[in-house]
């Protein structure tokens, strides 16, 4: 009976990893083997495989420059939007002022806005400071764009910790900076992760903000570098599969890194 | 080394509702321990935190060494607090947790390992300076948020309801521990309970309040022979002091009351001279009240059945209601064997040299 279970679980769950890995498998494949023997045969293993073709889009295709782009606007944002979100989300849930809930439902509702509605004016913005076409432009847009989600999974973190905690810190010298730095911020590290992972993955993969604010080929984001290889009339879907999984790797890297520290701070029962 | 003043202290939260304190005055000395007593919600922790400096004051004055703190923020006060949650940070060790407050205050490394170490030892925490707060017991917590109050060395401890959380046993024992730490330390504390007999043992001066207001302040025993008002007579002693209702007859220097229909005459040591037909209260603790099947001294006792009895072992808490006046009911505190059954009736006799009377607004009535 219980092996029974045992393996009716086990098989649906070999069944969702297929499912949700499938594709990710068959993209790994693809990225080693050249266009041509892909239209052969679009499932084929990789034989010979193509090792080249990494160096070859790092090099030739200026992946190298879309990481490095990639690499900077992301983390630049990520760390801002995590700081200024646990700030805002700190402030919003500790202390009692005029407003505060108005605040936090004007930068809440933000979020029910389709993106393609800000796009136009952001354009128009960024255009009139001198922003458009810039990594420091895309970088803001993103900080903006994913705020109001930080600021509401770290609320409801930061509103859950006990006031006594902020009140014996206050007791024992320190100010309300210290206080953020040095009790708020480490007891929310869970909730914080999340966002970090969130924001990271979402930020990485960002295609329309990007394509519509970046056009110089020296400024491009990694999404953007696997258009390069969408021509007018063919598309290279061996290179493209080859940038696809450059693109992804950082992604994996920061999920199980992340995550691992995610799963330790729930399970210290951070907050008690 | 620290005195407190409080003057008129006053919080308002809500300007539709009365104030959460309303103009406390107290004056604590020097290694005094005070602790506040009263019912929840009469103010007693809105009063503490006002002299913590983590609630604001509406009205009055805070003075620490006679000087107004009024504005001074909390952190620098040198006030250490102990809260009923314990409050300990969850994402540091027992050894941090000691520290933390010593870091902010530019002790030596040295020095507060010196001092963290010896507060784990008395406090028998020293195998636990490892671990996380998540991973101790309650009584544990409890003794890791004293350690972080006594490793600062404050001028002035603040308690509130820190056993509120503990078991029976180690309620008793922590309480043990809370005295002896005051008179080791002679720290200024002030210890905030609903209590009373925390408040009974651990106090050299007892503030009774209710409803935001300072009823009485004064040593254990002489709020408890001593109650200023009907409020702090019935909030001390377990069972309580009875209340009765009475009113003052003719005759007996105007020392006699008429209750239930019967009358007692009261010394002149515990009532001044009255009126006839003011109306009064007539107070008598359980303890001064006996039963008695026969023999009863006129003018000193009241007809009464019993209604319920409570056998504790030593002694039997009896209720009983009066008989002329059923409403009226009566605890007496008897000898165990006493062997007196709900239903039967008896007299009550009083020992009217403890009698208190209080006047209709519930203010005592002193002879003078
Ligand atoms: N932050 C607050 N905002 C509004 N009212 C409060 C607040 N804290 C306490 N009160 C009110 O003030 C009164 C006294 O509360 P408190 O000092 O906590 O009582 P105690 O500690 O004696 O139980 C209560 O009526 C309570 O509802
Ligand atoms: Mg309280």
């Amino acid at each position: 009976m219980d092996v029974l279970k045992k393996s009716i679980l086990l098989l649906l769950l070999s069944g969702y990893t297929l499912f949700a890995a499938g594709p990710f498998v068959w993209a790994a494949m693809m990225s080693l083997r050249t266009t041509t023997e892909i239209h052969y045969d679009h499932f084929g293993f990789p034989d010979p495989i193509h090792w080249e073709k990494y160096p070859e889009a790092w090099f030739n295709s200026n992946y190298a420059i879309y990481f490095t782009n990639s690499t900077q606007v992301v983390l630049a944002a990520v760390i801002i939007v995590t700081l200024i979100g646990a700030m805002a989300a700190h402030c919003l849930a500790r202390y009692r002022f005029k407003l505060n809930r108005l605040v936090y439902f004007v930068l809440f509702s933000t979020i029910i806005f389709p993106p393609q509605i800000t796009i136009i004016s952001l354009f128009q913005i960024l255009v009139q400071y001198g922003l458009y076409n810039s990594k420091l432009g895309l970088t803001l847009v993103y900080v903006a764009i994913q705020l109001p989600l930080t600021v509401y999974i770290l609320e409801s973190f930061f509103a859950r910790i006990p006031s006594d905690l902020f009140d014996a810190a206050r007791m024992d010298g320190y100010s309300d900076w210290q206080i953020f730095w040095k009790v708020s911020l480490p007891i929310a590290v869970p909730a914080v992760a999340t966002t970090v992972i969130l924001n990271f993955i979402l930020l990485w993969n960002e295609f329309l903000f990007a394509v519509v604010l970046i056009t110089d080929e020296v400024n491009r984001t990694l999404p953007l570098g696997i258009q390069r290889f969408i021509g007018d009339t063919q598309e290279d879907i061996g290179m493209i599969a080859t940038g696809l999984m450059i693109a992804i790797i950082p992604v994996i890297v920061v999920y199980a890194f992340f995550s691992e520290k995610l799963i330790q701070g729930m399970t210290a029962g951070a907050v008690k | 080394m620290a005195t407190v003043t409080l003057q008129d202290l006053t919080k308002v939260y809500d300007r539709s509702a009365p104030p959460a304190a309303d103009r406390v005055s107290l004056d604590i000395g020097d290694e005094e321990l005070m602790v506040l007593l009263g019912p929840s919600g009469c103010g007693k922790t809105t009063t503490l935190r006002m002299i913590a400096g983590l609630e604001s004051i509406t009205s009055g004055s805070l003075s620490i060494d006679e000087q107004v703190m009024n504005q001074v923020p909390a952190k620098d006060r040198d006030i250490a607090m102990v809260f009923q949650s314990y409050a300990l940070y969850p994402h540091m060790t027992v050894k941090d947790n000691l520290a933390f407050g010593l870091r902010r205050r530019a002790v030596p490394r040295a020095e507060i390992e010196r001092r963290v170490k010896e507060i784990a030892e008395t406090l028998e925490l020293s195998p636990l300076l490892g671990r996380r707060p998540h991973a101790l017991s309650g009584g544990q917590r409890q003794r890791v948020a004293l350690g972080r109050a006594i490793v600062r060395d404050p001028k002035v401890f603040l308690f509130d309801e820190p056993l509120s959380n503990l078991d029976a046993a180690l309620r008793v024992s922590t309480r043990g521990e809370i005295a002896a730490l005051h008179r080791r330390l002679g720290a200024t504390m002030i210890y905030v309970t609903h209590d009373q007999v925390e408040a009974m043992t651990l106090g050299t001066r007892i503030c009774i309040m209710s409803g935001g207001r300072v009823m009485q302040v004064g040593a254990p025993l002489e709020v408890y022979h001593a109650p200023v008002n009907t409020f702090v007579a019935g909030f001390l002693g377990n069972p309580p002091m009875n209340l009765i209702p009475a009113r003052v007859a003719e005759g007996d220097g105007g020392r006699r009351l008429a209750v239930a229909g019967e009358s007692l005459v009261l010394p002149p040591a515990r009532m001044p001279a009255l009126g006839p037909e003011t109306a009064l209260t007539f107070g008598i603790r359980p303890e001064h009240v006996t039963l008695r099947r026969d023999g009863a001294e006129a003018g000193a006792s009241l007809a009464a059945e019993v209604l319920q009895t409570e056998a504790l072992g030593a002694e039997t808490i009896v209720l009983a209601a009066l008989r002329e006046d059923r409403a009226a009911k009566v605890m007496a505190r008897v000898a165990g064997d006493a062997g007196f059954r709900v239903g039967e009736s008896c007299r009550l006799q009083f020992d009217l040299a403890a009698a208190h009377v209080f006047g209709a607004e519930g203010d005592v009535l002193r002879p003078r």
